[in-house]
C-alpha cells in the first residue's frame, strides 16, 4: 500500500515539474514590463483602488496614469453601487456617532459598518464627517427663516436623498465608500438642533476617535439643549452634563420637583448626578441657575424601537 | 494505515520545503523513509501529546477567513489530523460566554503532523481584546488573510495595529483567492505591498513567510498547486515559524496558598494548587505575600494522603514546610522558587469592563473608583486611576487602567485578576505592567 502510494505522489511530482515549465514559459512570453509594473504600483498607491481595477485601467488607456485614474473614480461609483446592493441586508451594528457643535446649531449622527476594524478607518471617518455637514447644510437651509427652538430628526431614507458638498447624493457617497472598504454601511439616523440665542448647547462623545478636530465621534453621544449657568462655565457645565446623560442613560426629562425612585431612575432631572452623587441633577442644576429643556442621546448600535419618529 | 498516514504527511510536509523539486527527488524516499518511524509513533499516541499552540485569523470580512478555516480542516482531513468542517459548519463566531463575558469568537481545532492547532476566529477588535484579557484563546500566532483580487484593504493597517496591540508577534501571510488572477505579476506585487505594511507595523516584512494560494481551491479539489499543497505549505510554516509557548511545567514554580495547618508533631501545612513549575521534595521555597516574606525548604509533599516526590502545575496539594509557625502565613501569600515573583502595589492593566447583560454594572466609573481586585488567592481593595484621555467608564468597553492596591501583593506581567465592588463582578483584566509607587499614591491611602 505505501508502495502504491509512494507511486502515487512520484508521478504528482513529475507533473508538477512539468507544469511548473510550462508555467515558465509562458511568463517569457508575456511578461509584464517593468515600467508597467512600477506605473501600477503607483497607480495603486496613489488611488488606493484594488489591483484588479488598476491593471485594467493601466490595459484600457495604453498605461496613461491620468486617463486611468480618472476612469477607476468613475468606475468606483459604478462598483460602489454594485457592491452595496450585494452588501446589502448584512447586519451593520458597529460604526460611528458624530458630533459637531457650531453657531447655535448642532448635528447628531450615526453611521453603521459591519466591524469595529473599519469603524477606526479614516476612510469611514471621512464619511461621517461628510454626512455630519451634509445634515449641518441641510438644517441652516431648511431653517434659515425661522427663530426659536428647532429639532428635526432624519431617518436613512431622508438623509440618503441629502446632497454632499459636490452635488452628488449622499447614498452615492455611502456606496463609494462601500465600494472602498468593502463592508456593508448605512447613515441610520441624524438629530439637528437648532436654538434661539440666549440658549446653549452642551455636547459629549464617549470613546472619541483620537485625531479628529471639528467633528467628534465615538461609541455614545449627547446633546443638551439648556438655559442659564455662569458664563465662563457654560462650557463644562454642558459636557458634564452630556457625561451624565450618556452615562445614566436617562429616557425622559422629568420635572424640576420629582422625587427621585431609587437606582432605577429614567427620568433625568431627578437622577442622582455623576458628578456629585450626594445631589440630583435638579438640584445641581439649581446650584447652577441653569435650566435643562430637551436632550437627545445616541448609543451606537443600539435598537431604536421608533427608528422613524 | 496509521503509518501510511504519518508517512504521508511527513512526506507532503518535506516536498513543500524543497523547492528545487528536480533534484530532491532521491531524496524524498530516503528521508521519509527514515522519518517513517518516527511519525508513525508520534501518531499511535493519543493526538493531545502534541504540543498546543493557538493560533487566529484576520482579515478582511469577504477574503475568505472561514474558506481557509474549512480548507484547513478538509486538507488535514486527509491526512487524518482533522475533522472536515464545511464552510457552513463553521459557525461565523457565535457567541461564546467565557467568565460570563460574551465574546463572539468561533474555535475549530485540527492536528498537523507536529503540534495542537486551536484556530480562532473573531468578527471584531472588541471580541480579540476580550479574548486576550480573559485569556479564552490567547493567540500565539496569526495567520493574516488576504485577497490576491483586492489586496490590502484600508483596515488592513487596523487588523495590523490590533495584532500589535494583543500581542501576536508572529504573522504568517496567506494571499488567497489566487485562482481568481491570472497574472502572477500581480500577485507579487500584493506581497511586496503586505510587506511594506508589515514593516511598517514593527514587524520583520522582509522574512515574514507568505504564503500564495485560494482556500477554494482546496475545499473544491481544483488546482492542487494553488489548493491543497498551497494550504500544506501554510500549515508546514506556521508549525515552524510561529514557536511553541512556554510550557506551564517549565517556569519556576508558583503555589498559591489556599489554607494553612498545623499538624502537631510535624510541622505547618500549606496546601493549593499549583499554578505553574515542578516542586520537588527538598527544594528551597519562598513564601510573599501580606506585607511578609520568608524563606525556607519544603520537607513533604501530599496529595490525597499519600506523599510523593514530586508536583507539577495543576495538582491539588499539601506541602509541608521546616521551621514556620502557622502565624507565618496565611491565605493570599504564595509559596514560590525564591526570588521568582514579587509582590507589588501598583500596577497598568488591560480591563475588559462587563456590561450589564453580562452581570455587571448598568452605570460608569471614574477615577478613584474602589472595586476589589481578586487574583490567585487573595482579594486586597484598590482604586482606579483612568488614563488621561478618558472620563469615564461604560459597562461593555475595553480600557487600560491604572490599578494601585491598598496593600502590596503579588502580581507579575501577564497575571490575569477580576475586579468586583459588592456582590458584582464589575470586570476582569490582566496586568500589562508592573509600576512604581510614588508618595502620592501612597498618602492617597492615607
Amino acid at each position: 500500500m505505501s508502495l502504491s502510494f509512494l507511486f502515487r505522489t512520484f508521478t504528482r511530482e513529475a507533473a508538477k515539474v512539468s507544469h511548473l515549465q510550462h508555467v515558465q514559459s509562458i511568463h517569457t512570453g508575456c511578461q509584464l514590463l517593468a515600467a508597467e509594473k512600477a506605473l501600477l504600483m503607483k497607480l495603486r498607491k496613489s488611488t488606493g483602488y484594488t489591483f484588479i481595477n488598476c491593471k485594467k485601467a493601466l490595459e484600457k488607456f495604453d498605461n496613461d496614469i491620468a486617463q486611468a485614474e480618472t476612469w477607476l473614480h468613475e468606475q468606483a461609483q459604478k462598483e460602489g453601487w454594485s457592491k452595496a446592493n450585494k452588501l446589502e441586508g448584512r447586519k451593520a451594528k458597529e460604526g460611528l456617532i458624530g458630533l459637531f457643535v457650531g453657531d447655535k446649531a448642532a448635528v447628531m449622527v450615526e453611521v453603521n459598518c459591519e466591524t469595529d476594524f473599519v469603524a477606526r478607518n479614516e476612510k469611514f471617518q471621512q464619511l461621517v464627517k461628510d454626512v455630519v455637514f451634509a445634515a449641518l447644510a441641510h438644517h441652516k437651509n431648511k431653517t434659515q427663516s425661522q427663530e426659536g427652538y428647532v429639532k428635526s430628526i432624519l431617518a436613512t431614507d431622508d438623509l440618503s436623498k441629502l446632497s454632499v458638498g459636490n452635488g452628488a447624493s449622499l447614498a452615492d457617497h455611502v456606496a463609494l465608500t462601500i465600494g472602498r472598504l468593502g463592508e456593508n454601511m448605512s447613515v441610520r439616523r441624524a438629530v439637528m438642533v437648532g436654538i434661539p440665542a440666549e440658549w446653549c448647547i452642551g455636547s459629549y462623545v464617549h470613546g472619541s476617535v483620537p485625531g479628529q478636530t471639528d467633528v467628534v465621534m465615538g461609541r455614545y453621544g449627547a446633546l443638551v439643549v439648556f438655559q442659564g449657568g455662569k458664563n465662563e462655565e457654560r462650557e463644562a457645565l454642558g459636557r458634564k452634563l452630556g457625561q451624565h446623560i450618556v452615562g445614566e442613560a436617562p429616557v425622559s426629562l422629568g420635572n424640576m420637583d420629582d422625587l427621585p425612585c431609587g437606582e432605577s431612575e429614567t427620568r433625568l432631572l431627578p437622577q442622582t448626578f455623576m458628578g456629585d452623587p450626594s445631589r440630583t441633577v435638579a438640584q445641581f442644576l439649581r446650584g447652577q441657575e441653569a435650566r435643562v429643556l430637551d436632550f437627545v442621546r445616541f448609543h451606537c448600535g443600539e435598537n431604536v424601537s421608533e427608528e422613524a419618529d | 494505515m496509521a503509518a501510511l498516514v504519518g508517512l504521508r504527511a511527513c512526506f507532503s510536509a518535506f516536498q513543500l520545503t524543497s523547492p528545487s523539486l528536480l533534484h530532491s527527488s532521491f531524496k524524498l524516499c530516503a528521508v521519509p523513509l527514515s522519518r517513517r518511524t518516527f511519525a508513525a509513533e508520534a501518531k499511535k499516541t493519543y493526538s493531545r501529546d502534541k504540543p498546543h499552540v493557538n493560533i487566529g485569523t484576520i482579515g478582511h470580512v469577504d477574503h475568505g477567513k472561514t474558506t481557509l478555516t474549512a480548507a484547513i480542516t478538509k486538507v488535514l482531513a486527509d491526512a487524518g489530523g482533522a475533522r472536515y468542517k464545511k464552510y457552513e459548519d463553521i459557525d461565523n463566531a457565535p457567541e461564546e460566554k467565557a467568565r460570563g463575558i460574551t465574546i463572539n469568537a468561533s474555535h475549530v481545532e485540527y492536528t498537523t503532523a507536529n503540534r495542537h492547532y486551536a484556530h480562532t476566529d473573531c468578527p471584531g477588535h472588541a471580541d480579540y481584546v476580550k479574548n486576550m484579557i480573559t485569556g479564552t484563546a490567547q493567540m500565539d500566532g496569526c495567520i493574516l488573510v488576504v485577497a490576491a483580487t483586492d489586496g490590502q484593504m484600508p483596515q488592513t493597517r487596523e487588523h495590523l495595529l490590533l495584532a500589535k496591540q494583543i500581542g501576536v508577534e508572529h504573522v504568517v501571510v496567506f494571499i488567497n483567492k489566487a485562482d481568481a488572477v491570472d497574472d502572477k505579476e500581480m500577485l507579487e506585487l500584493v506581497e511586496i505591498e503586505i510587506r511594506e505594511l508589515l514593516t511598517e507595523f514593527g514587524y520583520d516584512g522582509e522574512n515574514t513567510p507568505v504564503v500564495t494560494g485560494s482556500a477554494l481551491c482546496a475545499l473544491e479539489n481544483r488546482e492542487p498547486e494553488l489548493g491543497m499543497n498551497a494550504v500544506l505549505k501554510l500549515l508546514e510554516i506556521v508549525d515552524s515559524y510561529v514557536p511553541l509557548p512556554k510550557r506551564e511545567l517549565d517556569k519556576p514554580f508558583l503555589l498559591p496558598i489556599e489554607s494553612v495547618y498545623s499538624i502537631p508533631g510535624r510541622g505547618t501545612v500549606v496546601t493549593g494548587t499549583m499554578e505553574r513549575g515542578i516542586i520537588k521534595k527538598g527544594d528551597d521555597c519562598e513564601f510573599v505575600g501580606h506585607n511578609r516574606s520568608s524563606k525556607t525548604v519544603v520537607t513533604g509533599i501530599e496529595m490525597f494522603h499519600k506523599s510523593l516526590d514530586r508536583a507539577e502545575a495543576g495538582d491539588n496539594l499539601g506541602a509541608l514546610v521546616r521551621g514556620l509557625k502557622r502565624e507565618d502565613v496565611k491565605r493570599g501569600m504564595v509559596m514560590c522558587k525564591p526570588g521568582s515573583i514579587k509582590p507589588h502595589q501598583k500596577v497598568q492593566a488591560q480591563v475588559y469592563v462587563l456590561s450589564k447583560e453580562e452581570g455587571g454594572r448598568h452605570k460608569p466609573f471614574v477615577t478613584n473608583f474602589m472595586p476589589v481586585m481578586f487574583s490567585l488567592t487573595w482579594d486586597m481593595a484598590c482604586r482606579v486611576a483612568l488614563p488621561a484621555d478618558k472620563e469615564m467608564v461604560m459597562p461593555g468597553e475595553d480600557t487600560s487602567l491604572t490599578l494601585t492596591l491598598r496593600q502590596p501583593m503579588v502580581l507579575e506581567k501577564g497575571q490575569r485578576f477580576t475586579l468586583r465592588d459588592g456582590n458584582k463582578t464589575i470586570g476582569t483584566g490582566l496586568v500589562t505592567d508592573i509600576l512604581t509607587m510614588t508618595d502620592d499614591d501612597a498618602h492617597k491611602w492615607g
